[in-house]
């Protein structure tokens, strides 16, 4: 158990209140836009400022989420696999944030 | 953490899942566990349009189709439903970090809420898209 309980209840909190009105663009987004063909999909990207807050959206939630998957292990995982995981976790949100940064940053320019 | 030999087995364990009779407030709160491991695949999921998005549609394409068929519908719904109910649930959580809801009454009646708004949300939100489909 590492000691950071305080720090994590608040990265989790601060994460969750930006994340709220980035959850309602995506959600507006989605309604205005649905399935889109690419062309369609590409011109909403290409716009700075979906690309921006969209890759502002994933890079948060990547934040958010390994916090609360680190949660989770320490809840159910034992001793010995704790520590690769914890480690797969930092990867996979760290993957997905560069992942959406990046090509948020191709669509844009 | 090191054990002392042979003193685990003999303790009482605590009551499991299926002792618990299921309250509303309880299952927004492992639904509220269960919601955040699947936005992780679903935050997974949205990197990867973005992407195929930006390499182009011969990636772009084929991911958009999987996503229309029946199977992916499924999915896209299980994740918009999942963004609702833990956007909204979330929200009830800084509520009662503020110290208010927490009465058994007032949490009762905000998990039913949230219950309710979840589904009319990702249901509002999928309904032209189903239109669109058949």
């Amino acid at each position: 158990m590492s000691a950071k309980g305080t720090s994590s209840f608040i990265a989790m909190r601060a994460s969750s209140v930006l994340l709220l009105p980035l959850a309602a663009w995506f959600v507006w987004s989605v309604a205005k836009h649905g399935l889109a063909d690419y062309e369609t999909a590409r011109d909403w990207a290409a716009r700075p400022r979906n690309a921006g807050l969209g890759a502002l959206f994933i890079a948060l939630s990547a934040f958010h989420m390994r916090i609360g998957l680190q949660e989770v292990i320490e809840d159910y995982v034992h001793d010995g696999f704790k520590g690769g995981l914890a480690a797969l976790n930092w990867i996979a949100a760290i993957a997905v944030a560069i992942a959406g940064g990046f090509a948020a940053w191709r669509l844009a320019f | 953490m090191a054990k002392p030999i042979g003193a685990a087995a003999d303790r009482p364990l605590s009551p499991h899942l299926q002792i618990w009779r299921w309250t509303p407030t309880m299952a927004a709160s492992i639904l509220h566990r269960a919601t955040g491991l699947a936005l992780y695949a679903g935050a997974a999921l949205l990197a990867g349009w973005f992407a195929a998005l930006a390499i182009g549609p011969k990636v772009f394409s084929p991911a958009a189709d999987f996503l229309a068929s029946p199977f992916g519908l499924v999915i896209l719904f299980g994740f918009a439903w999942s963004l609702f109910f833990h956007s909204l649930n979330g929200l009830r959580h800084l509520y009662w970090d503020s110290g208010r809801g927490l009465r058994p009454k007032t949490a009762l009646m905000t998990s039913w809420l949230v219950f309710a708004a979840s589904l009319i949300g990702a249901a509002a939100l999928f309904a032209p898209i189903l239109i669109g489909w058949s």
